[in-house]
């Protein structure tokens, strides 16, 4: 058999090696195209995955060790088109992400390639994997890399100590995930997902509930969830900007595919049907992180950090679709996931391109210093309407989507209202910098301490006008974000691949290699441009109620509130690693006293 | 007494874990909290030899052993060893940013290196 499924792996790690080795001896423009190129390839590679694998899931052994009977010790890649288009997300946003720091970012004596390759292959094989060890391997790879990453530039204090909150955070939640292998392994003696899902069965008993305990909390970390999201703002706020996007884009997104992944295919009939006992604790998390995050997005003053709280405000929305799990609900959910990638990817660009020309990342900083910047400042109102989800923006289609697949009328309002304060909030932060730092309207606004987190600009040449290799990643991604609607019978493919993604059966059937025919679904119609107009309406109002904050009545300074000086809520963000530590304990006993009681 | 035997090892396991955990969330130095960390990770060696173990269990080597022979579990050692490996890679990545934070900051203590507060 050919080794194809196994290439978005292999050849970015066998390509990173050779970087690494020859770093001395290669000039930077050869190690950077290298690099592009391996992205590119492996694009090419993934995209090809996707659809080789529409019709059928493809099954790829390593060293041909296939399963005799239900015995399946070997390692295997299940590749379904949802993994594989996942791994094709990965491989886009690393392009993007090297074209922008093409021959400038700083790259620590040619260090900073191979990592991006590393963190690619990680991404990619975490995606594929169909051995529940496995995916732990990638775990680990993809957050060591990311470490590495996040702290590239040493010559600072701000990035170690964020990489240091970054790695202490995400290795407990590594423990948390090791602990429940083994759980799962004392539990069923198999290591691959299917085979596991096998022996589980419909089997409930304490051990499988802590296990599931342990594994959800773990990737719950790596998704970044209230309240286990602490480690993410100091990440990004300190991570140079390429990095950012993929952190944002698709890292923290695939916490979340890895809890969507287990809770179907290991525990879809012990703990899952129909995902109830899950729902409960998915639901309270998620609404918690829109909510909190939406707040605390509003609160910052530090570019990178309005969109890393935007992002876990987000994270928090597309776990709703997670917890809700049906086909239709996991469609909204991947629309979602790849509109957000690309938007946030987008913004980040844009706060990179604020950061090389203007040299800082503080918003009073900046305050007024934008408006040359015309093509960056539209770009930039554009990302907020993307992160709306207004149309043409596929956020909305996913918002849609979700809020379609609930057939309890009191839920489906309060996601809707969710769905409706996420986007009114971190939409308002962005057009709030928008006013503020490309308009120069009002005055500079209030400061705080992590708005003064000193960065050294990411590369060193003073150009008069933006470069284009800053500008069209940016672009792209804007434009990318509104793929999805533009694309005529976008939303039945993806439903109709995802019908399967999310059927245990289907998935244990595909891995023995036995023929198995699931009911086509259907999509609901759904109606979500009032939300979506009231959200736009929301973000104005209050972007432009913290920027004109002067001219108001002193009653009606609500945003004021919002913004910062009164928000003692931010103290809970205190930077010691200690505290978040803490913080992901307790949600770990809430995630399992919920199992506990509701099963 | 069987069925305490039986169940003390996952206790070790659960209070390394609770050490680790105390040590990680009081730590005053950067170096304490990575050795808290590994602390933290030999709770797992201690549950994965534990689920391994077979009583009487020889070593899994299968050179002139009959066969049916009651060996322990070889995947869970597996299973250890890679995680050494990859745990000793991250608590090197931690410990040499303690190093340069100390280089730049002057200071080891995480509560002088909360620029990032809020």
């Amino acid at each position: 058999m050919l080794p194809y499924p196994a290439l978005p792996v292999a050849v970015p790690l066998l390509i990173a090696a050779l970087l690494s080795g020859l770093r001395k001896w290669l000039p930077r423009w050869v190690a950077d195209a290298l690099a592009i190129l391996t992205a590119a390839a492996c694009l090419l590679f993934s995209s090809m995955l996707v659809v080789l694998s529409r019709d059928h899931n493809i099954i790829y052994w390593f060293g041909n060790w296939a399963p005799r009977g239900h015995m399946a010790l070997g390692i295997g890649f299940e590749v379904s088109p949802v993994g594989a288009g996942l791994a094709a997300l990965a491989a886009l946003l690393t392009l993007l992400a090297l074209m922008y720091s093409w021959r400038a970012i700083e790259s620590g004596l040619n260090l900073y390639q191979p990592l991006m390759l590393i963190f690619l292959a990680a991404m990619s094989g975490f995606a594929l994997t169909a051995d529940l060890f496995n995916l732990f391997v990638f775990f680990e790879l993809m957050s060591t890399a990311a470490f590495a990453l996040c702290g590239l530039k040493v010559s600072e204090p701000a990035p170690l100590q964020g990489a240091f909150n970054f790695a202490i955070t995400n290795t407990v939640g590594a423990f948390f995930i090791l602990t429940g292998i083994a759980l799962v392994y004392a539990a069923t003696g198999a290591l691959n997902m299917a085979q596991i899902g096998l022996q589980i069965g419909s089997r409930h008993d304490s051990l499988v509930a802590v296990a599931c305990t342990f594994l959800i909390s773990g990737f719950l970390i790596k998704a970044a969830i209230v309240p286990f999201h602490f480690w993410l703002p100091d990440a990004h706020s300190v991570a140079p900007t390429p990095v950012c996007v993929l952190f944002s884009g698709l890292m923290v997104e695939l916490g979340a595919y890895a809890v969507l992944r287990i809770s179907i295919v290991l525990f879809g009939d012990a703990v899952s049907p129909p995902l109830a006992p899950m729902r409960i604790p998915l639901l309270v998390l998620g609404s918690l992180s829109v909510i909190w995050c939406g707040l605390m997005c509003f609160a910052q003053h530090h570019l990178k950090r309005i969109l890393a709280f935007s992002t876990i405000s987000h994270a928090g929305a597309m776990l709703i679709g997670v917890a809700i799990g049906t086909p239709v609900a996991v469609t909204g959910w991947l629309l979602y996931l790849f509109s957000h990638a690309m938007a946030k990817g987008g913004l980040f660009f844009l706060a990179g391109i604020l950061l090389h020309r203007l040299r800082s990342m503080s918003e009073p900083v900046l305050h007024a210093r934008g408006r040359p910047l015309r093509f960056t400042a539209l770009l930039w109102l554009a990302g907020g309407f993307a992160l709306i989800g207004f149309p043409p923006f596929g956020i909305g289609d996913g918002e849609d989507l979700i809020a379609a697949s609930i057939h309890t009328h009191g839920l489906e309002i309060w996601v809707s209202f969710l769905f409706f304060f996420t986007g009114a909030l971190t939409a308002g932060a962005v057009f709030r910098v928008f006013l503020r730092v490309f308009l120069g309207l009002g005055e500079k606004g209030p400061s705080d301490r992590a708005s003064q987190i000193g960065e050294v600009p990411e590369d060193k040449e003073e150009e008069q006008k933006v470069p284009a290799r800053l500008f069209i990643p940016a672009l792209i991604c804007i434009l990318l974000s509104a793929a999805p609607e533009a694309i005529a019978h976008s939303k039945d493919a993806l439903l109709f691949v995802v019908n399967r993604f999310v059927s245990q059966t289907a998935y244990i059937h595909a891995i023995y290699g036995q023929p198995f025919a699931l009911p086509a679904a259907h999509l609901p119609a759904t109606a979500g441009l009032a939300r979506d107009l009231a959200a736009l309406a929301f973000a104005v109002l209050i972007a432009s109620a913290a920027v004109f904050r002067k001219r108001l009545p002193r009653a009606l300074r609500l945003a004021t509130h919002l913004e910062g000086r009164f928000f003692h809520f931010r103290r809970i963000q205190s930077g010691h690693p200690g505290d978040y530590v803490v913080w992901a304990m307790v949600g770990f006993v809430f995630v399992g006293g919920c199992l506990y009681l509701l099963s | 007494m069987t069925a305490f035997l039986h169940i003390y090892p996952y206790l070790i396991a659960g209070w390394i874990f609770l050490c680790g955990l105390y040590g990680i969330a009081t730590s005053k130095h950067l170096v304490h909290m990575v050795i808290s960390l590994a602390v933290m990770q030999t709770s797992t060696y201690v549950l994965l030899l534990n689920i391994g173990y077979r009583v009487h269990g020889a070593a899994p080597v299968f050179v002139g052993v009959s066969p049916g022979t009651v060996t322990v579990d070889p995947v869970v050692q597996a299973l250890m060893l890679t995680d050494i490996v990859v745990e000793a890679t991250i608590m090197a990545l931690m410990l040499a940013m303690a190093d340069r934070a100390h280089d730049r900051a002057g200071t080891l203590s995480p509560d002088d290196l909360r620029m990032m507060r809020g």
